[in-house]
Parts: structure tokens; C-alpha cells; sequence
């Protein structure tokens, strides 16, 4: 894919002048397609989108012949702590630990996922705690932290369970967390006052059924992470309001899996892609949203499951997630459509910045 | 006992055949009470007909008959009582060229497989409906299995269809494809102590030791690699050889029995004569012995040499697991000389460092590509995905196939096929890696991966371009039969 | 009166239920034996199902109605398993310390384990499952449909059942003496039978004195109060003779020092048939554990086939279990034919698997039993129950058809 660069001067630093990118279609945040597309970058926003007509006057301009989009949100990462990092094995209840203090942004595999296209990950706790802690929303260029609490990570599932430490029952469990609630303080009133978001760590159906019961119980707001058949309890889960996200799917998915991600998408529950990057490769985000796809998931549900819905579940959506005016520009240039796989990255742009030039261009 | 021709033509002429025997397809009869229909005739439409990579054609049709391609082009007539189909998109099936399924289990992870072990003798055409069923909807109809799949030398592979429910014989599309070893291979070298890593403070055992082999392993390694290739050679020699000296040594009997024919009256009267004399003089008489030259003996058989000559004449293909560019390097270096060796290259993670050399000498790549992140724990794990490209580009005949070490893994192989695209690899490049460049690499060219006639029917009926996601498989005709509809669960 | 039956036996091929059968329809059961659990067996008679519970169960048949009907040769009354041990894993027990009466096992049941629906095509529609053993009190077991909808609720029949613990070598298994060794949450008492003994005796007294003294209190208190008095029935797991006896004289000194009259169940009782008198004096009732091949069988325990007949005849209740399993020579229908070919009679036997174990965890309300007004929970069976020759080809839970004796249609 050949880019002209008309105007000069479009390095690494900022540029003073607007940005003008056209390209020949884009993939707006509801999943729809827009032909001939315009895409002005001013001071590190996005300042305007729309079809046809030409380049507003004294701006830049880069003509790209292929697909703009917003960058992708993966949500559920690592990458940015080192792996012993993730998890402080010394107690199960950490509510006051904030998973923003052990980014690194200079990490190899952030810059593995910045590209694959993506730019936001939300990094969360590891899954083995009770109480996690804080998880935050990295960007993969710059190092910005755009949120230092976008979630507290509860664990729902029997890996937070050890029988040689307290507790070692989910019955136990289950009453620590309600007498945390109880006089709750820090983040965990912040919580219960549906301030903060829950991101409540699941594996079975039985850990989401567990899930959906503490959450009306205590009236909390958030997401179920990590359980692949969460869309068999589909209708329970519309019902108590909270957001999904799936855990990686990769090749030599079982259809059921993905049956159960498209039972999600009819009863209208929201969902994101989960990544779990660096254990898994950065490219499986859009592999994941490609099976389901090929599994009968309507294409722009796919599309806003990886951008606008992600962000939304990962409560940056007014920042991130769209191709639309005001949102901080980060967007990605590809060679086809991003739902395609034999599409690929062209270039990165984070924060109004080229963060990311695909070889050979 | 008289062989009427010279012995060396006969030998070379006679192996040739049973081996083109053995690549022929057999056409598939109706099996009474068997899980596949009887095959019917088919008459395909197709809005777009993709011959071969380059050739398509639009608007055009296919006949099926008796399991075979029996007619492709346009216009065509339809015949009584076939089945109609029709699809936008229309092309060969993919064959896996590295795969496992159909395989039995533990023929798979046999360690003490030779060179004549035949991976047709282990195969399970039964069970695994599901997943024949999802390979199937996947778009790949036949796939190269070996046994052992990470030995030194994994035997004789066959290339096998998918479909669930084939008959053995149908199955089966080609019992002997290729002779598969592997050098430098972290699962086979010596002297491997478990390995540790150090996880939350705690000492964790690897599964693997990904410690690889140190230099006079892997020299070793090719060693034996070249050793096993030579020893085949001579073997093939000294059995030409043999039947010479047969055919010399029955022609020396018969020139002496004709000598002693001719003077038989002569000979019998001075026998008698002798007789007579030694009776009168009171000796004993001794019967004149002629001493026969003692027959020669043909080589002691070897079933291993068997099909390692096999592979030294040129007559199948050696497909060899490799990664690292040392290995590599001294692979090719070692079989240079052996210039009717047809050396196929299987993993090559390491390739884009010998590009130039496996260009000269004609050796196709089996890329693996693999979507593994921090898990990758040896060589055959961390398969990279822009490798398809690279070589591509630097010239290599480049293939792709699923690894070997699990039968799942086929399924995804259009899907990696399209990652690989989606970095740098040309889609017509995949596409033709998918059909007609596996089947030419693995010698059943004449019975699959382009829709011409004659050919096995083994095609694929799409919605959309082949290897999109807007080209999702309606039917899958294999054997010439539709083993596959939308209907199907 | 019916003059033609149709005899739906080996040829019929039952299915899990098809979909569109998960409404609770009007069922009309016409069987050539109705064995209700309550000593009435009814021949050639009818069962009618409506809204979930049983509507009628009488020897005149009508047919036709607008009700679906289902012909088959024999019912019984849904199996229940006394100690089903399923759904339950090492995270559905607290062991930080021995004694955790107040924790509930409910919450920690996977009611989408897969083993539920395998005990179902057996015939069990109701599962007694408790925390396991690895802690000497382990908690409050449940009562649970084997089918049912997607929430703890819609199967809970009972909950908090019964105070569950163990007495033997199971809870000390594990457990370590502290000296000279690096902490581990597992170096603790007890390490013996005795040490069990006291924690046992120990939660008890406790539970007694708190009133009176506040430094006894302990979390969870409150439940052996409860168990104390009576009004919670105590399960206590014991195989051998020595353990059972422990569990009796354990009860018998609670009421001699008058600190209480606990109702006690012993669990996996194998060796009851050895001292039976302590069962009937002190009115124990029995759940017996699966039939073992040789004899030996939990904790070194030696369980006689005629162990249930001996202890029925003794006039102690006897239920039966299966712990769970599905195989055919295994599952609880099994098990009630081991015990008849050890002397049960079939009547007993129906109790020991139905009845029985409804009475004895306060169940008998809802199941149990062919009763109007109880759940609909019903076997449907092609030939005399618990036969080897027979087999549950049709199951009922609330109404809801879950195993279909219908043949499936062919395609």
C-alpha cells in the first residue's frame, strides 16, 4: 500500500498543523462503514470526521489508500508488568494496590500490541487474587496512563482459592468480600457507591452465577471477565446489567465457545475481546474477533466489541474508542478492512503522533 | 528361471511403477451399509471457477462422476439424474501438507518409527467426527500425516482425506507420499536433564528442555540424516548390481549347458570308454565334476534401505523438520552431492538465512506459522508469522502447513494462511500454497489441487473469495462426494 | 380399563429431552405398577402430573385429556441421593480452621457440572450434597433438584439441611504436628481420631456454655446451638464401627450431661451391622455408602451385603447412596438392587432410595413419595425397578420432562 505525502514535515514530533488524513474508507465506532473518508488530527484530538469534500485549508495532508479506524482497546492485559509483577502472593486481599504503579510502558510487548493496532490496553491485576486491586488504561505509545483506576478486579473463580491459606471455600470468600463491603473505604467505596467499576473475575458458569448474585446483592456495576460459555447465562446476565469480557479466543476454539459469544450479542449484552497479552499473541485480538465473525457475529457488533464497547467497559469511552470529534486521536491506517486478517498495519498514530510505521513504506 | 531382460532396466522401471501406482487415486464404489453414499454425479455451477492459480473462469461449470472431474467448463450440459449445486466461488480443496489428523493417537508420538514405517499402516479413519467435520468446513479436505511426529526419522507419510466416514481404501489418497526425519530438534537431543524455571519463587519443572543441542548433537543429527541416504543409495545399488550378476551367472549356465549339449554324443562315448578302462584296470572310476560358479546372492532385504533408495533415486520426496540455520546450513551443505535427492524443508524458522542456497537448489519451505505469545517454550512453538513472506520474496517456494503435532491444528490453517497474509504473504501465493504447490511437492499433483479433469474431485463451493472472511465454505465435495452442506451441524 | 399396553422396553431409546419439552405440561402416567414409596403399589394405574406437582395417583385410568401421556411398565417416586457428592470440590470446604458451622456449601456448588445430568439419566432427581470431609466440621449441606434452571434457587429444595462433619481419618489427613517445621497453614491439630473426637466434643461444649461464658464464643456458634438442641440435624460421616461409635456416644453424652438432644445422621455408615444397637437406642438414623466388590471399603471399613437388610430389620432407617456416580453398575437404581440381593426386601429398598432419605433431612414435604400435592419428580421405568434387566428410561423433575422414553423421531 503506497501512501503520497503531499505536505512536509510529518515526523515523529508533533506538528503544529492539522492533520488531514484521507483514506478510502473508514470503520466508524458503531461498526459502520464510511466511504472517502476525511480524518483531521489537531493537537493530538481528532477534530473533525466526515465523507468527501476536501482538506480544511493550511493542513497536512496524507492520502492513504486503504481503511482508517480508531485504534483497538484490548481489554485484560498484562503487558507493561514484569509476570511476577501481576500478583502479590503474601495476601489475597490487596483493595488499596493499584496495578498503575508496576507499568512499564518501555516494555517489548507493548510495543508488540501498539503494532498489531493496538493502542489502549486496560492492564489488570492477575486473576488469582480475591481482592486485586485497581487495574489502569496504558496506552501503548507514549507511556501515558490515561486512567490509574479504571477498575477494581474481584476474583470469582476457584483459582483465588488456595487450601493452605485463608480462605480456602468460596463460601468463606464470598462472606470477606461482603464484610469488606460493609464499611467499605478507598477504592472499595468508591465501589459500592458504583463510583468504580467491578471487574469480576469468572471461569465457570458457576463462578458467573456466584458473580451475578454478590453484584445485585451488593448493587455493584461492571464486568464479568474470563468465563468463554458466560453467553449460555446470557438473559441473566442482560438482566443485572453488567458487561462482558471473553477471555482469549484462539485457533481451535471450541464452536461452542464462540456459539456463546453470539448468544451474548442477541440478548444485547455489551462485550469486549480480553487479551491476556503477552501470554497470548497481541495479533489474537482481531483473530478473535475473525471467528466470530466467521461464526455468524454481525460485523460492526465485532467491530464495536473491539473499539467503542471496549472502552466503554473500560470507562475511557469518552477519550477512546471512536473515530470521532473530540476523542484523543489514535488511529491506525490499514491496508483492508480490520475485521479482515489479510488486512494489516500500516501506521500508528497515538495521541495525534506516527508512533508506528509498518516496514517498507 | 531365466530372466528374459537385462536385470538393471527391469529393477529402476519396476519400482517406478508401484510407486505411481500407489499415488493414484482409487475411485470410490458404493459401500452397502457404509456411512457415505454411494458417489453420485454432480453438476457444479460456479459464478467464478477458479482452475488453477492464474486461471479462472467465470460463469462456468464442473461435472463430477465416479469420484473424478469429468468434465470443467462452460456450457456445459447437464447430465441425467445429477445433483445441482451452485456457489459464487468455486476452487480446488486445500491439502495440509504437515498435519495429523486421521492419524492414530499413539502412532502420532511413536518414538521408535524407522524409514519403513508407513504411516498408512496407523491410520484411524474412524471417530473424530466433529473435528473432521470443522476441518472440513474449514476448506481442507486432505492432509499429510506421519507417524512419530517429532523423531529422527518418522517413516513413510501418506496423504489422507478427511471426510468421516470414507472407507479405508478411499481414505487413503496416496499410502506412500513422502519419507519425513528431522535434525536439531529440541525434543530429540541427548542427555536432556529436566530443566527449571523460576515462577513466584517457587521452582517450576519445564515441559520441554528448550536448551536445543549443542554443535556435535546437530552434527550428528545431519550425520546420520546423510549416512541414512548413502546407506540407501548403495542398497539400491547392490540390488541393481544383483540382478546384473543374476542375469551374467544364468547366461554363463546356459552358454555351458549348450557347450555340454552340443558334445553330448562325444562326451557320453569317451565316458563309457573311461569306464570300461578303469574297470579293466581295476580303478575306481570318478565321474567328471564340473564346478558351477556359485550363484550370487541378492542383498540381505532391508525394509529401511528399502524406501531410503527410494528416497536417494529421487523417486520420493524427503521432507526434513529443521530450524536453526546451523543445522540448516549443514543439511543442504551435506546432501549437495546427492543431486537426485528431492529435500523438502519443514519448519525453517531460521530459513531467510540459507534463502539464497534453498533458491539454487530448488528446496521448498512447509512454514508453520503459530500464534504463540510468551508461551513459546522451543523452536516449535514460536513459529514466526512474517516468514511466509519473506521467503516469498526472496524467491523461496514457500508452503504452509499445521505442524504435525496435533490433529486439531489443520482446522485453522486457512485462518493462518490468512494472518500470514495480513503480514506481507500474497494471497494468490497462499492460495497456491494451499492446492497445487503442496500437491506438487508431495507427488499426487495427478490426483488433486487444481479442478481439472481426471482428477479427484476434491473441491471447495464458497461464498465469497477464497481466504476472506466473506468466504465462508458452503459445500465441500471430496471423493466426489458432498461430505459437507450448509446443513450440516 | 386399558386392555393393550404398550411396553416400552429395551426397544425404546430414551433421550434427554427434546427442546420445547421445558415447559412444565400436564403429564398423564399410565403404568402397569405404581409404586408410590407410601407401602400402596397400584396396578395398572394412572399418575397424573399438572403445574409441577403430582395431581392425582389413583387405579382408574382415563384416557384421552389434554394432557401429554406417556405408557410405560412401571413409576416410582424420583430417587434421592443421601450423599450425592457431586457439583463439590477442595474450594467448597473451609479448612482454615476445623470447625466452619455457619459456611453453606450452596454457595460453593457448581450446578453446571455435567455429573448432575448423568445421575439424572439414573433416575435421581433429588442430591443431598454437603462440604466434603476434609474438615471436621465442615459446614450446611443442601438439598438439590439434579435439573432445573440456571440459578441456585430454582433447585434448591431445602437448604441448610443438616450440620455436616466427619469423624474417622479423613479430617486429620492432611494435618501435620507443628514442631520444628517451617509454618504451613496444614502443621495444626488434629492428627488423630481422638483430636477429632475433641474438636467435635469441644464445638459442642462450647456451644453450650456461651451463654454463660462470651470468651467460648467462635463464629458459627450459633448453628451448634441449633444442632444442639435438636432443631438442626447433625450428619456426621463415620465408616467404621469405632467412628459410629464415637458419633453415638457422642449425641448420648450431650443428652446425659442434658446439654442437648442432637438428631444425628451417621453417613457412610458401612459398618453399622456390627454394633446395630447403638443405632437403635439412640434413634440414628443410617445412610449407607455404596456397595463395595470385596468388602473393604471407606477407612479400611468392612460393609456386609446384608448390611441394610440387618439394620432394617433392626427398625433403624436406612438410606441409601451412590456418592455420586452414574455407571450403570454403580449409580444409586444399583445400589437398591445390591441391597435387595443382600435381603432387602423391594419395598425397603424403595424406601432407602426415596422416602427414607426425604424423612431424614426434613424433605418429605416435597419428595419422597407418589403424593398429591408433592413435586412432580418421577422414574419411568421399563420393567421391575432396580432389576438389572430394567432401567430408567423416562425422568420427571418438577414437571418438566428431562429424560424422554418416547423414541426419537427418525430423521
Amino acid at each position: 500500500m503506497f501512501t503520497i505525502l503531499i505536505a512536509s514535515g510529518l515526523l515523529a514530533a508533533a506538528p503544529e498543523r492539522p492533520l488531514a488524513i484521507h483514506a478510502d474508507k473508514a470503520r466508524l465506532a458503531d461498526g459502520k462503514v464510511l466511504e472517502d473518508a476525511w480524518v483531521v488530527i489537531e493537537d493530538g484530538k481528532i477534530s473533525s470526521v466526515r465523507s468527501g469534500g476536501e482538506a480544511p485549508e493550511d493542513s497536512a495532508v496524507l492520502r492513504h489508500t486503504g481503511w482508517i479506524s480508531s485504534g483497538l482497546v484490548a481489554l485484560h492485559a498484562y503487558a507493561g508488568t514484569p509476570r511476577a509483577e501481576l500478583r502479590d502472593t503474601t495476601r489475597t486481599m490487596l483493595p488499596e494496590a493499584r496495578i498503575a504503579w508496576a507499568l512499564d510502558p518501555a516494555r517489548p510487548e507493548v510495543a508488540d500490541c501498539l503494532r498489531e493496532g493496538i493502542t489502549s490496553l486496560l492492564v489488570t491485576p492477575a486473576r488469582q487474587s480475591l481482592v486485586g486491586g485497581a487495574g489502569a488504561v496504558l496506552k501503548t505509545a507514549g507511556g501515558t496512563i490515561v486512567s490509574r483506576e479504571a477498575q477494581l478486579s474481584l476474583g470469582f473463580a476457584a483459582m483465588s482459592y488456595v487450601s493452605n491459606r485463608y480462605p480456602t471455600s468460596f463460601q468463606a470468600g464470598l462472606a470477606e468480600l461482603e464484610r469488606l463491603l460493609e464499611k467499605p473505604s478507598g477504592l472499595l467505596e468508591k465501589a459500592k457507591e458504583g463510583e468504580l467499576p467491578v471487574l469480576f473475575e469468572v471461569s465457570e458458569r458457576s463462578d458467573v452465577m456466584r458473580a451475578l448474585a454478590f453484584a445485585k446483592q451488593q448493587e455493584l456495576r461492571g464486568a464479568l471477565s474470563g468465563a468463554e460459555w458466560t453467553g449460555e447465562l446470557a438473559k441473566s446476565v442482560k438482566e443485572s446489567g453488567l458487561s462482558v469480557v471473553l477471555p482469549p479466543i484462539g485457533l481451535g476454539e471450541e464452536r461452542r465457545a464462540l456459539r456463546a459469544v453470539l448468544s451474548l450479542a442477541q440478548e444485547g449484552v455489551p462485550f469486549g475481546f480480553g487479551l491476556d497479552a503477552p501470554l497470548s499473541h497481541p495479533a489474537s485480538l482481531r483473530l478473535a474477533a475473525a471467528l466470530c465473525v466467521r461464526e455468524g457475529l454481525a460485523a460492526d457488533q465485532a467491530w464495536r466489541a473491539l473499539s467503542s464497547e471496549a472502552a466503554r467497559i473500560a470507562g475511557v469511552e469518552a477519550q477512546l474508542g471512536a473515530l470521532a470529534e473530540g476523542q484523543q486521536a489514535d488511529v491506525v491506517l490499514w491496508s483492508g478492512d480490520p475485521l479482515e486478517l489479510t488486512s494489516s498495519v500500516q501506521a500508528v498514530y497515538v495521541d495525534g503522533r506516527r508512533a508506528y510505521t509498518a516496514e517498507g513504506r | 528361471m531365466t530372466p528374459s531382460l537385462p536385470g538393471l532396466v527391469l529393477g529402476l522401471s519396476a519400482s517406478i511403477l508401484s510407486s505411481a501406482c500407489a499415488t493414484a487415486a482409487s475411485p470410490a464404489k458404493a459401500r452397502p451399509g457404509g456411512e457415505q453414499p454411494a458417489t453420485e454425479v454432480l453438476f457444479v455451477r460456479a459464478e467464478r471457477l477458479i482452475v488453477r492459480p492464474g486461471v479462472e473462469l467465470e460463469g462456468a461449470q464442473v461435472v463430477v462422476r465416479d469420484g473424478r472431474i469429468a468434465a470443467v467448463g462452460k456450457d456445459l450440459a447437464v447430465p441425467e439424474g445429477a445433483r445441482e449445486l451452485a456457489a459464487p466461488y468455486v476452487c480446488a480443496a486445500y491439502l495440509d501438507p504437515w498435519g495429523a489428523l486421521g492419524l492414530a493417537a499413539d502412532a502420532r508420538v511413536d518414538s521408535a518409527t524407522t524409514a519403513g514405517t508407513r504411516a498408512a499402516d496407523g491410520v484411524d479413519t474412524y471417530g473424530n467426527k466433529e473435528l473432521r467435520l470443522e476441518t472440513l468446513r474449514a476448506g481442507v479436505t486432505c492432509v499429510r500425516v506421519q507417524a512419530g511426529a517429532s523423531a529422527r526419522v518418522s517413516g513413510l507419510g501418506a496423504v489422507l482425506r478427511v471426510a468421516p466416514g470414507l472407507s479405508p481404501a478411499e481414505a487413503i489418497l496416496a499410502a506412500e507420499s513422502a519419507l519425513a526425519m528431522s535434525v536439531g530438534l529440541s525434543a530429540n537431543a541427548p542427555n536432556q536433564g529436566p530443566s527449571f524455571d523460576f515462577v513466584d519463587g517457587q521452582l517450576v519443572q519445564r515441559e520441554s528442555s528448550a536448551r536445543g543441542m549443542d554443535l556435535f548433537d546437530r552434527v550428528g543429527d545431519i550425520d546420520r540424516v546423510v549416512t541414512a541416504i548413502e546407506g540407501g543409495r548403495s542398497y539400491l545399488q547392490s540390488k541393481i548390481e544383483h540382478k546384473h550378476e543374476l542375469a551374467e551367472w544364468q547366461k554363463k549356465i546356459t552358454e555351458k549347458e549348450t557347450e555340454l549339449d552340443k558334445e553330448f554324443k562325444k562326451a557320453k562315448k569317451d565316458r563309457e570308454k573311461e569306464e570300461k578302462d578303469a574297470k579293466e584296470k581295476g580303478k575306481k572310476f570318478e565321474e567328471k565334476k564340473y564346478k558351477e560358479d556359485k550363484r550370487p546372492q541378492p542383498p540381505r532385504y532391508d525394509e529401511d534401505n528399502e524406501v531410503l533408495g527410494r528416497v536417494a533415486n529421487g523417486e520420493l520426496p524427503l521432507v526434513v523438520q529443521v530450524h536453526r540455520t546451523a543445522e540448516l546450513r549443514g543439511l543442504l551443505a551435506a546432501t549437495a552431492k546427492h543431486d537426485r535427492l528431492r529435500l523438502l524443508v519443514a519448519g525453517g524458522s531460521e530459513a531467510m538465512n540459507c534463502s539464497a542456497t534453498l533458491v539454487e537448489r530448488g528446496v521448498p519451505v512447509i512454514v508453520m506459522p503459530a500464534l504463540v505469545g510468551e508461551g513459546a517454550v522451543d523452536e516449535l512453538d514460536g513459529a514466526d508469522l512474517t516468514l511466509a513472506a519473506r521467503l516469498a520474496k526472496a524467491g523461496v517456494e514457500v508452503l504452509i502447513g499445521s505442524g504435525g503435532g496435533s490433529a486439531a491444528a489443520s482446522r485453522d490453517l486457512p485462518l493462518l494462511a490468512q494472518i500470514a497474509v495480513g503480514n506481507g504473504w500474497t494471497r494468490e501465493a497462499a492460495f497456491a500454497a494451499l492446492t497445487v504447490g503442496a500437491a506438487r511437492a508431495l507427488d499426487v499433483e495427478r490426483s488433486i489441487g487444481t479442478v481439472e479433469r481426471g482428477k479427484s474431485a476434491e473441491l471447495l463451493l464458497l461464498e465469497g473469495e477464497p481466504l476472506t472472511n466473506a468466504g465462508r465454505v458452503k459445500y465441500v465435495i471430496s471423493a466426489g462426494r458432498v461430505v459437507l452442506t450448509p446443513e450440516t451441524k | 380399563m386399558k386392555t393393550q399396553w404398550l411396553l416400552l422396553s429395551l426397544v425404546a431409546t430414551a433421550s434427554l429431552a427434546r427442546a420445547g419439552d421445558d415447559e412444565r405440561k400436564a403429564w398423564t402416567i399410565l403404568a402397569e405398577k405404581i409404586y408410590t414409596s407410601t407401602g400402596r403399589v397400584i396396578e395398572k394405574g394412572m399418575v397424573q402430573v399438572n403445574n409441577g406437582k403430582i395431581a392425582q395417583v389413583t387405579p382408574s385410568v382415563e384416557e384421552g385429556g389434554a394432557a401429554t401421556e406417556l405408557k410405560v411398565y412401571a413409576v416410582t417416586a424420583g430417587l434421592i441421593d443421601a450423599s450425592a457428592r457431586l457439583g463439590v470440590s477442595l474450594t467448597s470446604v473451609e479448612q482454615s480452621t476445623e470447625v466452619q458451622p455457619h459456611r453453606r456449601v450452596a454457595q460453593a456448588v457448581d450446578i453446571f457440572a455435567p455429573e448432575f445430568e448423568r445421575v439424572l439419566a439414573g433416575g435421581v432427581t433429588t442430591v443431598l450434597v454437603n462440604p466434603p470431609d476434609s474438615n471436621v466440621i465442615g459446614g450446611l449441606g443442601v438439598a438439590l433438584k439434579t435439573a432445573g434452571g440456571d440459578t441456585l434457587e430454582s433447585r434448591t429444595v431445602r437448604a441448610d439441611v443438616a450440620l455436616r462433619g466427619a469423624i474417622g481419618s479423613q479430617p486429620s489427613g492432611g494435618n501435620r504436628p507443628a514442631f520444628g517445621r517451617a509454618t504451613d497453614f496444614f502443621n495444626r491439630r488434629p492428627t488423630t481420631r481422638m483430636g477429632v473426637e475433641w474438636e467435635w466434643r469441644k464445638a459442642f461444649w462450647d456451644a453450650a456454655q456461651v451463654e454463660r461464658d462470651e470468651s467460648k464464643r467462635f463464629p458459627g456458634i450459633e448453628r451448634m446451638q441449633e444442632a444442639l438442641a435438636g432443631k438442626l440435624t447433625v450428619s456426621i460421616q463415620a465408616w467404621t464401627t469405632q467412628d459410629i461409635r464415637t458419633a453415638v456416644f457422642l449425641k448420648e453424652e450431650m443428652e446425659r450431661e442434658k446439654l442437648g438432644s442432637p438428631r444425628l445422621v451417621i453417613d457412610a455408615a458401612a459398618e453399622a451391622w456390627k454394633e446395630p444397637q447403638l443405632l437403635v437406642r439412640s434413634k440414628t438414623g443410617v445412610v449407607l455408602p455404596p456397595f463395595p466388590a470385596l468388602g473393604r471399603t471407606g477407612d479400611g471399613a468392612f460393609m456386609a451385603w446384608n448390611t441394610a437388610q440387618l439394620l432394617h430389620e433392626k427398625g433403624v432407617v436406612v438410606a441409601l447412596s451412590a456418592h455420586g456416580a452414574a455407571d450403570l453398575d454403580e449409580r444409586l437404581a444399583a445400589q437398591a438392587g445390591y441391597a435387595m440381593r443382600g435381603g432387602l426386601s423391594f419395598e425397603a429398598a424403595l424406601a432407602a432410595v426415596t422416602i427414607h432419605p426425604a424423612r431424614l433431612f426434613g424433605l418429605e414435604e416435597r419428595v419422597g413419595s407418589l403424593e398429591v400435592g408433592k413435586d412432580a419428580d418421577l422414574v419411568l421405568w421399563n420393567g421391575e425397578p432396580f432389576e438389572p434387566t430394567s432401567r430408567p428410561i423416562g425422568v420427571i423433575v418438577d414437571g418438566v420432562l428431562r429424560v424422554d422414553p418416547r423414541p426419537a423421531p427418525v430423521d
